[in-house]
């Protein structure tokens, strides 16, 4: 930098300068379905603003963001709906689950609830809560620009195979039960015995 | 011994004259035959109907009786009678009937079986239409004469009815194009 | 010349084709969760529509079967998310109803409380994503800053924002504590001041009242028939209040205004819950005066959460709290019906009880599927972005529509 302040030079890597651009500009596709879907507008909002990171533009076409934030239950019915979403955003892209229904199907293990989008997408950043407050969500924006800095293990990009996908979405699985250490055990028929029985 | 409402005086008589309404016109032989009164827990009137039809029957019967004034459908929906504790046959179905006027409720139920089929009530209220769609999706019981008997809450594939007794909570059902759309292009086997 | 002019009147016919289907969600920018409405276009007027539902069905009615009385109060905060207080009270009155207590009179003010403070977060909400989808964000951003400070009082009570479980079956969680009735005057004061600014930004809005007057119009009749609730009810002209009509709990003993419209379009409702949010206010005002001290449990036996210091100490206390919590409550045979003027509409509980801790039937009547379904009614000839302004207006919660 010059004196008056009309030079301005930064030598550095351009992976680093490539780095530092796409963590400030995550540009969010919120796919919002329940009540955390109101905690991601409300972080979205003045009092917690997410735009401080970067994250201003929410861009409800999936091809011009870069930012996935699935926040709320995902159910069967909505699953293909989320992946093809998914597909049709441009690398590189991060996804982020936020809540626990997200995560893991959270309180809601029925018939009708995908237990957890990694079923059906690789996860960046799983954010606990129900919902989680909006300085959670802010937190791991904050863990997603550190990896990608890498800062942070990336988690590799597991794509499901052909096998996960047709377990997942039938709960009976193929389990050998005397591999399991917990005592919470599904059985063949779905329905879980009880945690006090012996198991044969 | 209480409630959360306001035990208001006039409401009060309204719903009594209601209730006796109901045993002095609908339950006197020989249509009556067959049916029943209750008094669920608020005191508000279960009328038991003889079937399905004469449920379709009472509640258009109700509609137009001007010492009810029904002009308000509350809800349909049913429930399942495994342990046949409400009379032999397997689910029940509720009518959930309102006045805004007098603001007297009153609830139809009768039992049904397994594979009759109930008449149904779109032509009275236009929204009885998704009502009645639930409660074929989530039961199966058919609607005779239903514009557009279809699963809702379900995918239109989906096999089983979820909320029966005997559905296991956490069977889920994967749909082969499902799959397709995650994973590309694999084929399944048995598939072309 | 001639064959051109034929060519162009050919492809004009295309232009005036009524049977292009626009495919709105279920992943769409208006911010109101899982919906689809397929609309049959011509041009740009719709002429037929459909919806399409079940995307967020979560089997919250069979969870009931399976969950105690007790583990479903969490469930039910998920139902109508923007106001989850006033979900978990109505339950705990169904419960309550069935079996026949009557809470103590200190629970019954705070609850109604609660109930008008969660009716005013959901209009909040309604009417800031409403003004959001037509473009006005400034109302979004006034109006959410007051939902903030709604949160931090909930948030004082029990612990949590936006999902509650703050009422128990017999009771409250926590009582109120010390600093949220001071905090909830300053509230009900200034409130209304910050009402006053948005209908300042909106009501007599040129632009605001061109696109939202005349829209979705669903008119008297048509409401009655689809079994609509709630401000939709009232914007169409029909006076129907459950909390004046069939009043529980003290709703008898406040004073407060019912407002009625009489076009049933998109300005009405939103006329209407601006105004619901001033009667609120004014009922949280009387209730805070009116607020007696007590008890907040009522003292039965057979729903009474002992105190946690009891708990620790005396054996047959925890005894009674672990049959509580691993047994569940004894619920008599029997069932009730018991609804309650939600936010949205009538929100009712039909609790079905064959004894023991678990129910047998629970089902939710929830107001968003009558009006959803009427919805597909009230948008036929209006535009496309006449239907999302519509959409803003009628207040889908997706939680509640699927369960």
């Amino acid at each position: 930098m010059s004196k008056d302040g009309s030079a301005f030079v930064f030598p550095a890597l351009l992976q680093e300068v490539v780095k530092w651009a796409r963590k400030s500009s995550l540009w969010p596709m919120p796919f919002g379905t329940s009540c955390c879907g109101i905690e991601m507008m409300s972080t979205l909002s003045s009092t917690y603003d997410l735009s401080r990171f970067g994250a201003e533009v929410v861009r409800f076409s999936p091809r011009q963001a870069d930012m996935l934030i699935v926040a709320g239950t995902i159910t069967t019915k909505m699953g293909p709906v989320l992946r093809t979403i998914y597909d049709q955003m441009l690398e590189p892209k991060w996804v982020i689950a936020m809540g626990a229904c997200s995560s893991s199907g959270g309180i809601f293990d029925t018939y009708s609830v995908l237990q957890g989008i990694d079923e059906i997408m690789p996860v960046d950043v799983y954010v606990p809560g129900c919902p989680p407050i909006p300085e959670g969500l802010i937190h791991s924006i904050i863990h997603l620009q550190k990896i990608i800095d890498g800062d942070m293990q990336r988690r590799p990009a597991e794509k499901p195979t052909h096998e996960d996908a047709m377990n997942a979405m039938n709960y009976r699985k193929n389990v050998d039960i005397s591999e399991i250490q917990s005592s919470y055990v599904v059985t063949k028929d779905g329905v879980a015995p009880n945690a006090f029985t012996k198991r044969s | 011994m209480g409630n959360s409402f306001v035990k208001d005086a006039e409401f009060l008589k309204r719903q009594q004259d209601a209730n006796t309404r109901l045993q002095e016109k609908y339950l006197v032989l020989p249509l009556g035959e067959g049916r029943k009164l209750e008094l669920d827990k608020l005191d508000e009137p279960i009328f038991w109907a003889k079937s399905a039809d004469d449920a379709v029957m009472l509640v258009k019967s109700f509609k137009v009786d001007p010492n009810f004034k029904i002009d308000f459908l509350s809800d349909i929906t049913a429930y399942d009678n495994t342990d046949k504790k409400d009379g032999p046959k397997r689910f029940v179905l509720v009518y959930q009937l309102y006045s805004t006027t007098t603001q007297v409720r009153i609830r139809i139920k009768t039992l049904i079986d397994l594979n009759e089929e109930a008449n149904t009530l779109v032509g009275e209220w236009d929204g009885a239409n998704w009502l009645e769609r639930e409660i074929f999706d989530l039961y199966g019981i058919k609607f005779k004469g239903h514009p557009n008997l279809r699963r809702i809450m379900m995918d239109e594939r989906f096999t089983g009815h979820p909320l029966r007794k005997e559905y296991p909570m956490k069977q889920r059902e994967p749909f082969s194009d499902n799959v397709r759309l995650h994973l590309g292009a694999h084929s399944l086997p048995g598939q072309k | 010349m001639g064959k051109d002019v034929a060519a162009n009147l050919q492809n004009l016919g295309d232009f005036y084709n009524p049977n292009v289907l626009i495919n709105l969600g279920p992943s769409h920018p208006a911010m109101h969760g899982t919906l689809r409405v397929m609309c049959r276009v011509n041009g740009e007027t719709i002429e037929d529509a459909t919806c399409e539902i079940g995307y967020l069905h979560r089997g919250i009615e069979k969870l009931g079967e399976e969950k105690t009385y007790h583990q479903w109060i969490v469930y039910t905060d998920r139902l109508n998310y923007c106001s989850a207080l006033n979900n978990n009270i109505a339950y705990c009155m169904a419960v309550e109803n069935l079996m026949q207590i009557a809470v103590t009179e200190r629970c019954m003010w705070v609850r109604m409380m609660l109930m008008e403070l969660a009716r005013i977060t959901d209009h909040i909400i309604c009417v800031a994503i409403n003004a959001l989808d037509m473009g006005a964000m400034t109302v979004f951003w006034l109006l959410y800053q007051w939902r903030e400070e709604a949160y931090t009082m909930i948030e004082s009570i029990c612990g949590m924002r936006l999902t509650t479980s703050a009422s128990r079956i017999g009771g409250m969680s926590h009582d109120l504590p010390d600093d949220f009735i001071p905090r909830m005057k300053k509230y009900v004061e200034e409130f209304p001041k910050a009402l006053e600014e948005i209908e300042g930004l909106l009501t007599g809005n040129r632009i605001w009242i061109d696109r939202t007057r005349g829209v979705g119009v669903l008119s008297r009749e048509e409401a009655l028939r689809f079994s609509v609730t709630g401000p939709c009810l009232r914007a169409s002209g029909v006076d129907v209040d459950l909390r004046r009509d069939r009043p529980y709990y003290f709703y008898n003993d406040v004073k407060f205004d019912v407002a009625i419209g009489s076009n049933g379009d998109v300005y009405d409702r939103y006329l209407i819950r601006i105004e619901e949010m001033r009667q609120s206010a004014r009922i949280i005002k009387q209730c805070m005066d009116k607020l007696p001290n007590g008890p907040i449990w009522v003292e039965d036996r057979r729903v009474r959460i002992p105190e946690k210091a009891d708990v620790y100490s005396k054996m047959e206390v925890m005894i009674h709290h672990f049959k509580f919590f691993m047994e569940g409550i004894d619920v008599p045979k029997g069932e009730a019906y018991t609804c309650v003027e939600g936010p949205n509409g009538e929100l009712g509980f039909y609790i079905v009880s064959r004894g023991g801790p678990k129910a047998w039937r629970m089902r939710v009547k929830s107001p968003s599927f009558m009006l959803f379904q009427s919805f597909e009614h009230c948008i036929k000839g209006d535009k496309i972005p006449d239907a999302v302004a519509a959409l803003g207006s009628v207040n889908i919660i997706a939680g509640e529509l699927d369960r």
